[in-house]
């Protein structure tokens, strides 16, 4: 590391550099990995109001989900026979559905399974990616071509047929969920790499690592992976959105967790037997949904323009 | 696309035939990828039933009607025996491949349907309401992304670009049940499910219900049959009509900027027939090239829309095979799906390379 300081310098400054709004260079000691957090904290995310808006909504969603089941003091599995698609009263707020179960706590508990699969889908995918991506662009040769070419092939198919494939071998479930969108997700992460990877590698800082000795996979994190950490990162959660839109789809479909559990995607589909006797079965957890994407959106969105201002990824 | 164009250019270029340059060669090497998709296709799809948590044959039986350890052990074996999975694997996968040149897709096992006939009636829907959701989406994606880019800067500018982010990844279930309940329970001003109502007598010649209505001179079927695809195919369209947008804009703005559009004004044409004549006509190539690469997130969403509307296509088809581990039906839906997909996207090359002869290098 003590060899490769200044080289790495050098590039931090030169990538600063063309941003608007970059403060002059910080600390000029050579942790290229805190340039990562300072392009954040530099640049203010959420800027216009819409953005604003959708930060403070995810927000608000995440800790419902974490900490709602803790406030709501029903049972989301409790069946009340007496009152079946009840409407709102004082012991159900938001009624009752079919089997008599409280809504309210099931759309509490509902929150969970999606926010999970989302956001662990959405990990799986960055990591496969990186490591793919990382590995090819690094090793070139017939190694890329390979990789590239089974990245090529994946990219291929729709990546909801993808999905589904996957888990139908898999059987339905939360863990099949994760690992279809995880992976039918990772190509076009790993793509981004690799590009990223290959132009970093020719560059004179990383050829003077390899040159002073420094193994491979430590020259890939401790030099590569922080300089192309911005746009990866902005990509990352652009597929964060993706990855929600999935998740929910394929929960509504019935693949994902299994009733009795709550699930807003099952619940919808669920309600639609009721469309016309009770709508509000399908309402509620399908606009959660439609809300939850639409802020993961337009906060991957406000993330990539910081991350990213100059539209590599 | 452009990552592809890298990595190609780091190899050794080996001198091509002269039957493989020029636009035949373009079009004959972009058709040979056909069959190598469709090959690994197939290829996922056999390894995807044998990967089956335990027995696939056990969890096949465990999925049926199994009313006693009886029919459980006979409905074992005669998924066993199904499957052809008593043999060696690659005896196996011969026999797999065999049987999908000749398009022996088996009986679903539930009921005794041939997936070739399931499939013939369902793509033909399918084939229908992607059809329509792309021309919708085209329609607004056009409009909206020209008004932004004449408009830039503006209010309508704005919200046209926030609109379009948000639809980026909208999650189709959620759209299409909203619309159900505002459009087909509130305001009942249409029908919420399936394709056709089922008071019509409605017999497939071609499968598709416009060319049928035409050669049976059943102008009668056509209103209902609208009505019935408006709901599904704009739902369908919202989340490709932002992409759309977005890369009409971007690329109308492009376009602006050019030597023959200040050539065009100054000749005295109205902004209108600059933006008809020189502008959408130089925008268009972008846009094509989105269509065939959202069509394949076009034919996703169409699975769950489906779904949604009960609307008897491939994607219902596929979803109901894996739920009830009907597995030659995934494999025929599967296998459909990855076709149309891939022969879409091979015309909208091709179209790409008509409409530019630039491109004919390739």
């Amino acid at each position: 590391m003590s060899e490769a300081g200044p080289a790495v310098d050098t590039v931090a400054v030169e990538t600063a550099a063309p941003a608007p709004a970059a403060s002059p260079a910080g600390p000029p000691s050579g942790a290229a990995r805190r340039r990562l957090l300072g392009t954040l904290r530099r640049r203010r995310v959420a800027r216009s109001w819409p953005a604003l808006l959708a930060w403070l909504l995810l927000a608000a969603l995440v800790l419902a989900a974490l900490f709602g089941p803790l406030l709501v003091q029903a049972d989301p599995l409790r069946q009340t026979s007496s009152a079946l698609l009840a409407p709102g009263a004082a012991d159900h707020p938001l009624g009752t559905d079919d089997l008599g179960r409280d809504e309210l706590a099931r759309l509490v508990h509902g929150a969970r399974p999606l926010l999970l699969v989302s956001f662990t889908a959405t990990a799986l995918a960055a990591g496969l990616g990186t490591l793919i991506g990382l590995v090819a662009g690094y090793a070139g040769g017939t190694v890329e071509q390979v990789l590239m070419r089974l990245v090529d092939l994946a990219l291929a198919f729709p990546s909801v047929l993808l999905v589904i494939l996957l888990v139908a071998a898999a059987g339905p479930g939360p863990v099949s969920l994760i690992l279809g969108i995880g992976i039918s997700l990772a190509p076009g992460l790993a793509r981004l790499a690799r590009t990223l990877t290959a132009r970093e590698a020719a560059k004179d800082y990383v050829v003077a690592c390899r040159l002073g000795g420094t193994g491979a996979p430590r020259i890939l994190v401790r030099e590569v992976l922080p300089n192309i950490g911005g746009p990866l990162l902005a990509q990352v959660v652009m597929t964060l959105s993706i990855a929600a839109g999935f998740a929910a789809g394929l929960s509504y479909l019935g693949l994902g967790i299994q009733p009795p559990q709550p699930d807003w995607g099952y619940m919808v589909q669920a309600g639609q037997e009721f469309l016309f006797s009770a709508p509000r079965l399908v309402v509620l957890p399908a606009a959660l949904t439609l809300l939850f994407v639409v802020a993961c959106n337009f906060v991957g969105d406000d993330l990539r323009d910081a991350l990213d201002p100059r539209g590599t990824a | 696309m452009s990552a592809g164009a890298l990595v190609r250019a780091r190899l050794p270029r080996l001198p091509r035939p002269a039957w493989l340059s020029g636009t035949t060669g373009v079009l004959l090497r972009r058709l040979a990828v056909i069959p190598v998709v469709l090959f690994a296709l197939a290829s996922l799809v056999f390894v995807a039933i044998r990967l089956l948590p335990g027995s696939p044959a056990t969890s096949l039986a465990a999925g049926g009607n199994t009313a006693s350890a009886q029919d459980f052990s006979a409905n074992e074996e005669r998924v066993t025996k199904a499957l052809g999975l008593d043999q060696p694997l690659l005896t196996q996968y011969g026999h797999f491949l065999d049987d999908m040149v000749h398009l022996r897709l088996g009986t679903s096992f539930y009921g005794s349907n041939s997936v070739l006939g399931l499939l013939a009636d369902a793509l033909p829907a399918t084939v229908e309401l992607t059809l329509a959701a792309m021309t919708v989406a085209v329609l607004i994606g056009v409009v909206t992304g020209v008004v932004a880019a004449l408009r830039r800067g503006s209010w309508i500018d704005a919200s046209t670009r926030a609109v379009a982010t948000v639809s980026f990844s909208l999650p189709w279930f959620a759209l299409g049940v909203l619309a159900i309940v505002v459009f087909g329970v509130w305001l009942r001003w249409l029908p919420v499910l399936g394709r056709l109502p089922s008071t019509l007598d409605y017999r497939p010649t071609t499968g598709f219900v416009l060319l049928d209505a035409i050669l049976q001179n059943r102008p009668e079927l056509l209103w209902p049959w609208i009505q019935h695809l408006i709901l599904p195919a704009v739902t369908l369209a919202l989340s490709m009509a932002g992409f759309i947008t977005r890369i009409v804009r971007a690329s109308v703005l492009e376009v602006l900027g050019d030597d023959f559009v200040r050539t065009a004004r100054m000749k005295g044409l109205s902004e209108g027939a600059v933006v008809r004549r020189h502008v959408l006509r130089n925008a268009w190539l972008p846009i094509v090239t989105v269509l065939g690469l959202q069509f394949g997130s076009l034919l996703g969403g169409s699975v769950v829309t489906e779904t949604v509307f009960s609307y008897p296509g491939v994607g219902r088809l596929l979803v109901q095979g894996v739920l009830q581990r009907d597995y030659p039906v995934v494999q025929g839906a599967a296998l459909a799906i990855a076709l149309l997909f891939t022969l879409v996207n091979h015309a909208v090359d091709l179209l790409c390379t008509v409409l530019d002869p630039r491109l004919r290098k390739g």
